[in-house]
Parts: C-alpha cells; sequence; structure tokens
C-alpha cells in the first residue's frame, strides 16, 4: 500500500495529539494531584438525615492537624451550613448530600463542582489558601427557587476561626 | 479512484500520483493541528489547572 508522505505527516500530527491530550491528563493526575469525584461514600437515607452522625448538624469539623471536613446538605433552596467557614490555607474535605430532589454545589468560578444527590455523598477535597468569600451555586435545576439558591464558602484567618468557632458553640 | 480511471495508462498513474502535492490541505491540517493544541493549552493548563480550588480527593 503507498502512503503519500504529506499523509503520514498527518497520521502523525493527530497521534502526536492524541499523546498531548492523554499526558496533559495524566500529568493533572500526577502532578497537581487532579482527582475525580467518586461514588467511594456509603449511601444514606435522604429521609433520616437528621438521625445522621454527619448530616443532623451540618457543620465544620477539624479533622486533623491543618485538615478540616464539612458536611453539607443542599435543599429547597439553599445549603447548610451557610456560610460555610474555613480557616486559612488548609485542606478541607467537603461531604455534601441533599435532603430532598437533586442539588449541585458549585463553589463559583473555582473547580470545586459536583453534585449533591439525595442518599448519596459527594466528597470532595480541597486546599484553601489565603482568606477569601466564594459563593455557592446550585447548578441543577431543582425547583421554582432555584435561581435563588446560593452559600456561601468564607475561607477566614486563623483567629477569626478560632473566634467564629467559639461564638458558635456558645 | 484515480487508479480505476488511470488503469488505461498505467505511465500516468505512476508519475501523477508523485507529483500530486496539496500543499494548501497540508497548510490548512498544521493551522487546525496548532489551533487545537494552543485550545487544550489554555483549557486545561491556564484554564483548569489554573483555577482556585483544585479538587484533588
Ligand atoms: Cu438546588
Amino acid at each position: 500500500m503507498h502512503i503519500h508522505a504529506y499523509e503520514k505527516i498527518w497520521l502523525a500530527l493527530s497521534i502526536v495529539l492524541i499523546l498531548f491530550l492523554l499526558g496533559s491528563v495524566t500529568y493533572g493526575a500526577v502532578g497537581p494531584g487532579v482527582a475525580m469525584v467518586a461514588d467511594s461514600e456509603a449511601q444514606i437515607d435522604a429521609n433520616a438525615l437528621d438521625e445522621d452522625d454527619r448530616f443532623a448538624e451540618p457543620r465544620v469539623e477539624q479533622v486533623g492537624e491543618n485538615e478540616y471536613e464539612a458536611y453539607v446538605v443542599a435543599y429547597q433552596f439553599g445549603f447548610d451550613p451557610s456560610p460555610i467557614v474555613v480557616p486559612e490555607d488548609s485542606t478541607v474535605t467537603l461531604q455534601i448530600t441533599s435532603r430532598d430532589v437533586i442539588h449541585g454545589f458549585e463553589v463559583a468560578g473555582t473547580n470545586a463542582n459536583t453534585m449533591a444527590v439525595p442518599g448519596e455523598v459527594a466528597e470532595v477535597t480541597v486546599e484553601v489558601g489565603e482568606p477569601q468569600e466564594y459563593g455557592i451555586v446550585c447548578n441543577e435545576y431543582c425547583g421554582a427557587g432555584h435561581h435563588g439558591m446560593e452559600g456561601k464558602l468564607h475561607v477566614v484567618t486563623e483567629e477569626e476561626f478560632e473566634s467564629e468557632d467559639g461564638g458558635d458553640s456558645e | 479512484m484515480s487508479r480505476t480511471e488511470t488503469a488505461g495508462a498505467p505511465t500516468d498513474d505512476a508519475g501523477g500520483d508523485e507529483e500530486f502535492d496539496p500543499v494548501g490541505t497540508l497548510a490548512l491540517i498544521a493551522v487546525y493541528f496548532a489551533i487545537l493544541v494552543l485550545a487544550w493549552v489554555y483549557i486545561y493548563y491556564i484554564e483548569f489547572l489554573g483555577r482556585d480550588l483544585v479538587v484533588v480527593g
């Protein structure tokens, strides 16, 4: 079979392109550690969240040296807790579920974005930096009040976090 | 197609195939390739990885 020289060039280019795309995704996973939201969390009873250890009382909890876990419940039409308050320069694992219908959970303008499905727990781990206020939007149409459904994620300084934490528990 | 059409003139075919150089097509593919590479670099490395709160787990 005779293949024209030019044809060989663009066949090679297409292979280079495929390898470049695959290589980029591999680099993302190995270098910056980009991960996917998996279905690793066990299912829960969406109708009995008030009996659930994590979601009866949506909150932020310290689970390690500089590690925090946030238990978030999405509902028609909002997120609990709101705001989600975490200290700067920490690793935050968000566990998100819904108590009614499917919602979205997107920290606006960032890569933290998942679905909130009743009965399922979505786990998203992110590293937060400087103190900052993020907005959270629901990006799955969930009913008449969907357009107004929003939450807040506040990254605050260490001191502010300590004082707010004390204030909350009183 | 050219093979069947020029079956009666094999000498023409041998020469014609080598002289058929679609430089325009090659250039078009090169430009398209460059666009795809630049778009991917922008989408993945700059927009996606450059954003805040990269999901790491
Ligand atoms: Cu919603």
